[in-house]
């Protein structure tokens, strides 16, 4: 009995590595062109680089400011996940309670989503330009500051917190923002999680709204220096992949040193009774 | 010793501190844009007084940046580069140009001496 156990074990473990496998042959195939300059449609296609080298990392590094493009990408993610968690959070407490007009509230946030953002970019960028944040990192992070999906997710976790917790806090004394912050913000660390990763990747990604309020390319990221990069070096495509590598790298680099909080904040939501 | 000196966020981040540390003061040890090697013929013999020109890349072209000459023993020196993908030739009147030898460079202006000689295809007389 136990040895067919193992058995069906080592089948399922098999097949697990097969499709970790053939998940990870994309990154293989952009990492193996990044270190050599094979033409990714030589045929027939070669699994192992040959003669791999690591001179394309050197030729983004100083073809491009890439470390400005880097700092600029960091320090708009930073805003945009601080702020989403917050303002998220708060606007969707205000959601949780019952007040005039809150149907009307949520049909508007619902309608709202449903506009596409390049239809609203021209207003979007005049309202930026009215406050004087063109060219500037709050600009370039504002459209972003707060996302209607992330404060619906907010909104479906709060409301699954039993409400005589919230009750119990306000009789102790707690504030409301302390409430949102000791007692619902602890409780629903799979809506953090999201919101942190979706911030995250959407603000990493952005580029209609980057190129639109930068002037200068020292206000550039990463998405926009990408553009310039294959603008420049049209015939290196070890070097754009290298530049891939790089761009992919800080994101992979958080995810694996916070990959348990990460699992673990977006499992305890699902198996919480 | 406290626990978050050994957590994973204190530990990696000091080692890729010190990893980058390290390379800068690799780099600010090693950057003074020194170019040296040696031309000889397709026997191998020393080619005196031939031109060395330094090519340096911009994005997709090459551009001529400098140019030099050999000594009595074929040896040449670049001074002052400052990028990171080079191209090197030797011309002569009598032997034509040699093989253009591409040089990837780690950093820019980083100190190289050259471990293969420029060839010519031709010997001298």
């Amino acid at each position: 009995m136990i040895p067919m156990r193992r058995h069906s074990q080592y089948m399922r473990h098999a097949a697990l590595v097969g499709v970790s496998a053939i998940m990870l042959l994309p990154f293989y195939w952009v990492l193996k062109t990044a270190v050599t300059n094979e033409n990714i449609y030589a045929y027939p296609p070669r699994l192992l680089p040959e003669s791999p080298h690591l001179f394309n990392f050197v030729d983004v590094w100083y073809f491009i400011p890439f470390p400005r493009y880097l700092l600029n990408s960091l320090v708009v993610s930073v805003l945009v996940v601080a702020s989403n968690v917050v303002f998220n959070a708060m606007a969707a407490y205000a959601l949780t309670k019952n007040f005039p007009g809150k149907r009307a509230m949520l049909l508007l946030f619902l309608s709202c989503m449903l506009i596409p953002f390049q239809a609203t970019i021209i207003p979007a960028y005049l309202i930026t330009s009215k406050l004087g944040l063109l060219n500037s990192y709050l600009g370039l992070a504002f459209p972003l500051l707060s996302t209607i999906v992330c404060i619906f997710v907010f909104k479906a976790a709060f409301e699954a917190v039993p409400q005589s917790l919230v009750d119990a806090a306000r009789i102790d004394g707690l504030s409301e923002g302390r409430i949102i912050l000791r007692v619902l913000m602890p409780l629903s660390t799979a809506a953090v999680a999201t919101n942190v990763v979706l911030a995250f990747i959407w603000s990493w990604n952005a580029f209609l709204w980057p190129l639109i309020i930068t002037r200068e390319p020292t206000m550039q990221t990463l998405p926009l220096g990408l553009a310039r990069f294959l603008s420049y070096m049209e015939d290196t495509t070890g070097a754009l992949y290298a530049f891939a590598v790089m761009v992919l790298a800080p994101s992979i680099f958080v995810f694996l040193m916070a990959q348990k909080e990460f699992i673990r904040g977006l499992t305890s939501g699902a198996t919480k009774g | 010793m406290p626990r978050w000196i050994m957590s994973r966020w204190v530990i990696v981040p000091l080692v890729i501190a010190g990893f980058a540390l390290t390379w800068n003061g690799y780099v600010a040890l090693n950057d003074g844009g020194r170019i040296e090697g040696r031309v000889v013929d397709a026997s191998g013999r020393p080619v005196p007084d031939a031109t060395v020109i330094l090519l340096e890349r911009h994005f997709v072209v090459h551009n001529e940046r400098q140019r030099t000459r050999t000594d009595s023993e074929g040896r040449f020196r670049f001074a002052g580069n400052g990028n990171h993908s080079l191209q090197l030739e030797a011309e002569t009147d009598s032997l034509g140009r040699s093989e253009r030898r591409i040089v990837r460079l780690w950093f820019r202006a980083q100190n190289i001496t050259l471990s293969e000689p420029l060839r010519f295809n031709a010997k001298l007389p």
